[in-house]
């Protein structure tokens, strides 16, 4: 890889000093999965400096408050998808990050990282959305958190500077009760780039009307997004088979709207009319997940 | 650019070295360390010919940048004889017939280890899980997730 200078560092704060007195460009490398790739492209990172943030204890790790899940930015996907608390409290967060690459990629590459590279592929994306996430962000000591949707602004392109340093990523905890899925559209099971996800999040009352729904798309528009007007279509509702047809509809037509026609909208749209239909019928059906 | 330190444990023996920070993992193994047995198959993290155990996990070594390997505890396919599983592993590859070029092979016995140091007797299911990163254009992967299976039956609770 072709760099101008590599620092690592062994703390946030000191990774915080490090950014304050390098001059010019920065690189912060996690896993380094992305990067890695990316620095083949000709001379990308020749006149930056790589400041190495892989394994710093305390990005590392995942514990809980009364209403979130704390995730440190630098845990693996790996960890993610085997960690009891994600699976009980975010499922679909885990579901997501084990579809990631393959074993060897999540072993290695971060949420963090993830969500600061930006791919409109990037399989925890959609996941994330329907959990409301939000991170949080050292920039050179300064503490801020904000929404996911707001850090990305399109593909590969996010909000931050190179001197932001997202140190967590924090979900809220799904409702007690509530099933979840993701659902992943590839062309084989490993290694593949998703063409499609589609992650959503129900709860319904013991009369078995709907008090929670979040459903989107990752892999079809530029950043994660949540659109009220879909989850606002079953709230109070006992969905009827009416009512999933026109939530798959009203989804289906968001990828032209947001996305515009391309060459792949007359393909993704039918899957995702087919496969909202098929989601929502199974957990409505009382399987629950997990 | 200037030489950084580096100290890991690599097959089980200290190593202290001094390497120029931009390169790889695999660079650093194959190159500077002379350990040819992990491969460079496509560099970009999708063959798995050169996983290699990082910390008790499989990883991708083209994806892994030099610094990343201090204090860490390294395995690689050098090091297979020196262990039970590794050892146990090699012969069912081979009784199996699981190599046939043999340019995958050292990439899927540092999966299979990764998972059998973790779980010894896994199912089916586990082991392709555990070796889908790895890609074998030979042998059509059953002979290869067989070996792992019957490595799994030998292997003591």
């Amino acid at each position: 890889m072709e760099f101008q200078s590599y620092k690592k560092v062994g703390s946030v704060e000191e990774c915080v000093s490090a950014l304050k007195q390098i001059e010019g460009g920065v690189v912060l490398l996690a896993g380094g999965t992305d990067v890695l790739v990316k620095a083949r492209e000709g001379h990308r990172y020749a006149d930056k400096t790589v400041v190495d943030i892989y394994g710093i204890p305390e990005l590392c790790g995942i514990s809980e408050t009364e209403t979130e899940l704390v995730i440190g930015a630098g845990t693996t996907h790996a960890q993610i998808a085997g960690s009891p608390l994600v699976r009980w409290q975010a499922g679909v967060l885990a579901d997501a990050c084990r579809t990631v690459g393959s074993p060897q990629i999540r072993n290695h590459a971060t949420i963090g990282g993830n969500i600061a590279n930006a791919s409109p592929a990037a399989d925890s994306l959609a996941a994330l959305a329907v959990l409301e996430a939000e991170i949080e962000v050292n920039h050179l000591g300064e503490i801020r958190r904000m929404p996911l949707e707001d850090a990305i602004e399109k593909p590969y392109r996010t909000t931050l500077g190179d001197r932001d340093l997202i140190t967590r990523v924090i979900v809220k905890k799904i409702p007690h009760g509530s099933r979840c899925n993701f659902y992943k559209l590839g062309r084989r099971n490993a290694l593949s780039i998703s063409r499609m996800t589609i992650a959503t999040l129900l709860n319904t009352d013991e009369a078995g009307k709907v008090t929670t729904f979040h459903m989107t798309m990752g892999a079809t528009f530029p950043k994660p997004m949540l659109f009220d007007d879909i989850d606002q279509m079953l709230i109070g509702k006992i969905p009827s088979e009416a009512d999933i047809d026109a939530v798959a509809e009203a989804l289906s037509n968001k990828i032209p709207q947001i996305a515009g026609i391309r060459p792949s909208t007359v393909y993704k749209q039918p899957v995702c009319r087919k496969m909202v239909k098929r989601i929502l019928t199974q957990m409505l059906g009382g399987n629950e997940h997990e | 650019m200037s030489k950084i330190p580096l100290n890991f444990r690599l097959n089980g023996k200290d190593v202290s070295i001094e390497v120029d920070p931009g390169r790889r993992m695999l660079d650093v193994l194959r190159e500077d360390l002379g350990l040819t047995g992990t491969k460079e198959g496509c560099a970009v993290g999708e063959c798995g010919a050169c996983t290699v155990v990082l910390n008790g996990e499989a990883v991708a070594s083209c994806l892994v940048l030099a610094g990343q390997m201090d204090g860490a505890e390294i395995y690689t396919i050098e090091g297979m004889s020196e262990t039970q599983i590794g050892r146990i592993l090699q012969d069912c590859f081979v009784e199996g017939d699981a190599v046939q070029c043999g340019f995958c092979t050292p990439g899927f016995i540092m999966s299979a280890y990764a998972l059998l140091k973790k779980n010894p007797h896994p199912t089916r299911e586990q082991i392709r899980e555990a070796v889908a990163g790895n890609v074998c254009r030979c042998t059509g992967y059953v002979p290869i997730v067989s070996a792992i299976e019957k490595a799994g039956e030998k292997l003591p609770d």
